[in-house]
């Protein structure tokens, strides 16, 4: 059979059991996946969990903030069951304010250059070395690429990001925001044409009951489910069930 | 044609866990079936009860199992009706309420949440009842709901007990019925 000869790569089990069956055992390692949707969709909470399971994993998680204080964020995290203050402490679950960054490389122009952006590249990749980060989120990288401007840049940016992360094994969550009514992945429709994975939440409305939805619109290395899946945001973790098609006309 | 409270637990006691039963009730013997369950059959098997109110709000429900002197421990609810009440109702904590009996996923959803939280004890999950829901849904989706929804409770060795409440009953119910549950047990009436 063929599937036989297929090389099975090594996952990232996000700890997330319905997203990790819809992956068929989770995400490929050093993938970077696109998250996208509009607000109140899920995505922040979602991709925290999956570096808590990380750092509960003995896998160095990091959360790369550019629009919230960490500070703010971490109060997020601590309602789920499953979450130890210990993770923080021992560095095992670390959060980073992007701002920071930009100040400490001198990133001051509201527009950022080619430099810039290889600037950034090689401190994030520095970071990832020094903090031995196996996981990574940045939550947005539509706020970054707010100051790349151009098509070009962005595209440098994600390229360079990308690579940089998965030659050193870490699997990234880029968080992308999009409008309700958007009809592409990304802000700029770049981001998505070059991760290797996106993950797409969305807001469904259904007879006047608004449930929040998920859906695996691509995943490099691994056979998927492209279901749409509605999920709950509980103390126990992200929860999926498939959405109900009611004989079809959905 | 069962009953007693008690002859409806033994009935139960012989099947094994991931069984789906459709328990028709008739007329007067809603507190029986109710009593058979969640006080009997569950405190003989050690189970947790999930209980989804859909035709009456879980308050009502909880007022009934105390008068019975029922305790209340291990009873868990999802209530999908008392969200849609105008002026809402009076919150209990073991109680996690769902916007509109319309948002089956996340009936669904609720219940899984308590069977994770269930701490490896099994559980029983009573629907009350699916004429209700059948007033919400049409019967595309509420059979959709039911198939999928019990081969989840099976997949994790959950007991499923579906009530149906005979004088409410329809073809199109019992067909769906008989579909999805392993056996149809009738309480009450002559």
């Amino acid at each position: 059979m063929a599937s036989e000869n297929i090389i099975e790569r090594e996952r990232c089990v996000t700890g997330i059991d319905g997203l990790d069956n819809i992956l068929n055992g989770g995400i490929p390692r050093g993938n970077t996946i696109l998250f996208t949707g509009s607000c109140g969709t899920g995505k922040t909470t979602l991709s925290l969990e999956f570096l808590v399971h990380g750092a509960l994993a003995d896998e160095n998680s990091l959360f790369v903030s550019v629009t919230e204080s960490s500070e703010k964020l971490t109060t997020n995290v601590i309602p789920y069951d499953f979450f130890e203050e210990s993770l923080i402490k021992t560095g095992k679950l670390a959060f980073v304010d992007m701002p920071v960054i930009y100040e400490r490389l001198g990133l001051t122009n509201v527009e950022f250059s080619l430099e810039d952006v290889d600037t950034l590249v090689r401190a994030l990749g520095n970071l990832v070395d020094e903090l031995s980060v196996k996981r990574l989120v940045i939550d947005s990288i539509t706020s970054v690429c707010y100051r790349l401007k151009t098509e070009e840049k962005i595209r440098e940016f994600i390229l360079k990001i990308g690579k940089a992360l998965s030659t050193r094994g870490c699997t990234s969550l880029l968080i992308s925001e999009i409008s309700p009514s958007a009809d592409r992945y990304s802000l700029y429709g770049v981001e998505e044409a070059i991760a290797d994975g996106i993950v797409l939440m969305g807001n469904y409305e259904r007879r006047g009951d608004l449930l929040r939805t998920l859906q695996v619109v691509k995943m490099r290395g691994t056979v998927h489910s492209r279901a749409k899946y509605v999920l709950d945001l509980t103390p126990a973790g992200v929860l999926l069930v498939p959405l109900l098609k009611g004989g079809g006309g959905l | 044609m069962i009953k007693s409270p008690g002859d409806l637990a033994d009935e139960l006691h012989e099947l094994p866990p991931s069984s789906a039963i459709n328990l028709k009730i008739v007329s007067d013997s809603y507190f029986d079936a109710i009593r058979g369950i969640v006080d009997i059959f569950a405190n003989k098997k050690n189970l947790n009860v999930i209980y989804i109110t859909v035709a009456i709000p879980s308050h009502s429900i909880i007022d009934v199992l105390k008068i019975l002197e029922i305790d209340l421990t291990n009873i868990y609810f999802v209530d999908c009706v008392s969200h849609i009440m105008v002026g809402g109702a009076k919150k209990y904590k073991n109680v996690l309420y769902v916007e509109s009996p319309t948002m089956l996923e996340n009936i669904m959803l609720k219940v899984e949440y308590l069977i994770r939280k269930s701490d490896g004890k099994n559980n029983v999950i009573v629907l009350d009842a699916i004429n209700a829901l059948g007033i919400h849904n049409n019967m595309k989706i509420l059979s959709e709901f039911l198939h999928i929804f019990i081969n989840n409770l099976r997949a994790k060795d959950a007991y499923s007990m579906v009530f149906t409440m005979e004088e409410f009953s329809t073809e199109e119910i019992s067909n769906m019925m008989k579909l999805v549950c392993d056996t149809t047990i009738t309480i009450g009436g002559e």
